[in-house]
């Protein structure tokens, strides 16, 4: 029933360019796409495993600038790009989290934070090969087998193809034992290792997974807008991503994918100068923190569970 | 290359003021993280709030330093005592990414609330003493940078004074070292956690006030300074006092140094990789020890 039910949401929104032919509207829903499956990713981490990492933004960028540079700078395909995106994360995300995972949670929010600054801070800065604060512009269409992605429901089928492979992907992996292996490490990690579990390798896994997915994300979203620059860092990412996991409940799946879905809508509809954006933005983290920190699935959770009391009683 | 001596103290005279500085943010941090054991990511946004009430306060009493310096002081102590009042009060010690979100959303409210009243545009701050100097030999130190660096080393000897000596301060140390044992002999957490907290933003809005006659005061001028204090406590040791000081005034000299000789990239480079580095030798960080202690 549940897989029915997501199938068919899923092809609904694959029939998007045949319901419509407003350019604006599929932008939006190209966007939803990137950033669900982004904060899926994150949600793997901070959802499933636990760590708030903030090194996501810096995946992000990463995977925009590879994307990008492998196409304007190496001479190769958008596909190729992806690729760099995701190996370059993977890699990145090992030599990062293993000094920042054998620390306490505490200092590896402070390390992955440091770690997007770097990011934030190289992209700037190393003007030779980043073409520093003007960035790169005219990112070429992808093409495949001859076809040119290059108008924007054409695009759609880009981000909609790889949000329903990788979310699947994920959920296949959140549902497995990898999945509730995580699990057991967020809620009772000696316990985990008391049934001869090593953590480490699980949290380094979840890490990098989620950094190559991310990476993968950010490549897509950079030729999406048709150019990189330092902007594509901006911490409105971040806490993007973070509001689509705290409101949708972190560490459920569905949850988070629906909040992805209707969170990138939200942006449209507040399209005030960027500073009240932030403002408001800022105010539903707030909120979202203080009234339910579970978010949306966590509080019919609850309701489920005090009904189940109360049909006990 | 010939290195020209008095060039290298005048970078270093340089780097301890810029170290002072930083450790009057990196000792709040510290002091609230061993008191609630809470990262407060709106420190940056309190420092930049005690900057604007130091650029506002000194035309109106007439460019006085020190009773706008009050001024500054009192205004971040304040906002430091709502936000503890209003959010991180709620909290228990085991949500720790909750309290992460909390104050990284106060920290953008507040940033882009500033940005949107007074605009991004940098202010230039003047002050009595104006942008003169004292010449010590060859060496040049303009007077609001050795104020703020008298004014930092004179923060931290009281600071001491209290937490080593005072009831106040002995409380917010037991708290931070046995919890059950401070809550056994009738400390009371949450008035000991307000006092960490106003002590910690008054120190913030010192260096938010100090800062603001030394460098161009803008709403984003605190998230600069903030990643650089955050690395800092984790190279000195997460709740370590003594050693958020050490490796604050450490970064100072470094950072000095390294802007002296290399491109201005570096300089910013620098605290990150010395953090990455350090987490992969000592975990800890540098000073790890039990709990918070002084001395």
């Amino acid at each position: 029933m549940k897989t029915l039910g997501v199938l068919a949401v899923a092809l609904l929104c694959g029939a998007l360019p045949y319901l419509t032919t407003s350019n604006y509207v599929i932008g939006i829903a190209i966007s939803a796409c990137i950033f669900t499956v982004a904060a899926a990713a994150l949600n793997i981490v901070y959802g499933y495993v636990g760590l708030l990492s903030f090194a996501q933004l810096g995946f992000w960028g990463i995977g925009g600038y590879a994307a990008a540079l492998t196409v304007m700078t190496y001479g190769g395909s958008f596909w190729q790009g992806l690729l760099w995106a995701a190996i370059l994360n993977a890699a990145v995300a090992l030599v990062i989290g293993y000094p920042a995972l054998r620390t306490n949670r505490h200092a590896f929010v402070i390390v992955t934070l440091a770690f997007t600054l770097l990011v934030t801070l190289i992209a700037r800065d190393w003007v030779d090969m980043t073409r520093g604060p003007l960035g790169i512009p005219g990112l070429p269409a992808p093409t495949l087998f001859g076809l040119e992605f290059n108008t924007t429901p054409r695009f759609y089928w880009i981000a909609w193809t790889f949000a329903v492979v990788a979310l699947g992907a994920l959920y296949i992996l959140c549902s497995s034992r990898i999945g509730r292996t995580l699990v057991a490490i967020k809620q009772n990690e000696p316990l985990v290792r008391a049934q001869g579990i090593s953590p480490m390798p699980y949290k380094l896994a979840a890490f990098a997974i989620s950094a190559a997915v991310t990476g993968v994300a950010g490549g897509i979203y950079a030729f999406h807008l048709r150019v990189i620059d330092p902007l594509f860092l901006d911490f409105y990412y971040m806490q993007t991503f973070l509001i689509m996991v705290i409101i949708g409940g972190a560490g459920s799946f569905w949850g988070v994918v629906l909040a992805g879905m209707v969170m990138a809508a939200v942006p449209e509809i507040l399209r005030f100068s960027a500073d009240f954006r932030m403002i408001i933005y800022g105010i539903i983290l707030l909120v979202a923190m203080l009234a339910m920190p579970n978010g949306v699935a966590g509080w019919l959770h609850d309701r489920r569970v005090e009904r189940m009391r109360a049909a006990l009683r | 290359m010939a290195i020209d001596p008095i060039y290298i103290v005048q970078l270093t005279v340089n780097g301890i003021v810029l170290g002072l500085l930083y450790a009057l943010i990196a000792v709040g941090l510290a002091l609230i993280f061993g008191v609630i054991e809470i990262i407060n990511f709106a420190h940056g946004e309190l420092l930049m709030v005690g900057a604007y009430a130091m650029a506002f306060a000194l035309p109106a009493v007439g460019l006085l330093y020190w009773p706008a310096l009050a001024v500054a002081v009192i205004v971040s102590a304040i906002g430091g005592l709502v936000i503890y009042e209003l959010f991180l009060s709620r909290l228990r010690t085991s949500e720790f990414e909750r309290s992460v979100l909390i104050t990284l959303a106060l920290s953008i409210i507040i940033l882009h609330v500033v940005q949107y009243l007074f605009t991004a545009n940098p202010r230039l701050v003047d002050t009595q003493y104006g942008f003169d100097g004292v010449d010590i030999g060859a060496i040049r130190i303009t007077w609001t940078r050795l104020i703020g660096a008298g004014a930092a080393l004179v923060a931290f000897a009281l600071l001491y004074v209290t937490l080593k000596y005072t009831q106040f301060g002995r409380a917010m140390r037991a708290i931070a070292q046995n919890r059950e044992a401070a809550l056994m002999v009738g400390i009371q957490p949450r008035a000991v956690a307000r006092n960490a907290i106003v002590l910690a933003t008054a120190l913030c809005g010192l260096a938010g006030a100090v800062l603001a006659p030394i460098q161009l005061v803008t709403p984003s001028m605190g998230q600069s300074l903030i990643f650089k204090a955050f690395a800092l406590v984790i190279i000195g040791g997460l709740g370590n006092i003594p050693g958020a000081i050490v490796a604050a005034v450490g970064l100072g000299l470094m950072e000095s140094w390294i802007g002296g000789f290399f491109e201005i990239i570096w300089q910013e480079l620098a605290v990150f990789l010395v953090m990455i580095v350090v987490l992969l030798l000592k975990p800890d960080g540098l000073f790890r020890r039990e709990a918070m202690r002084v001395g």
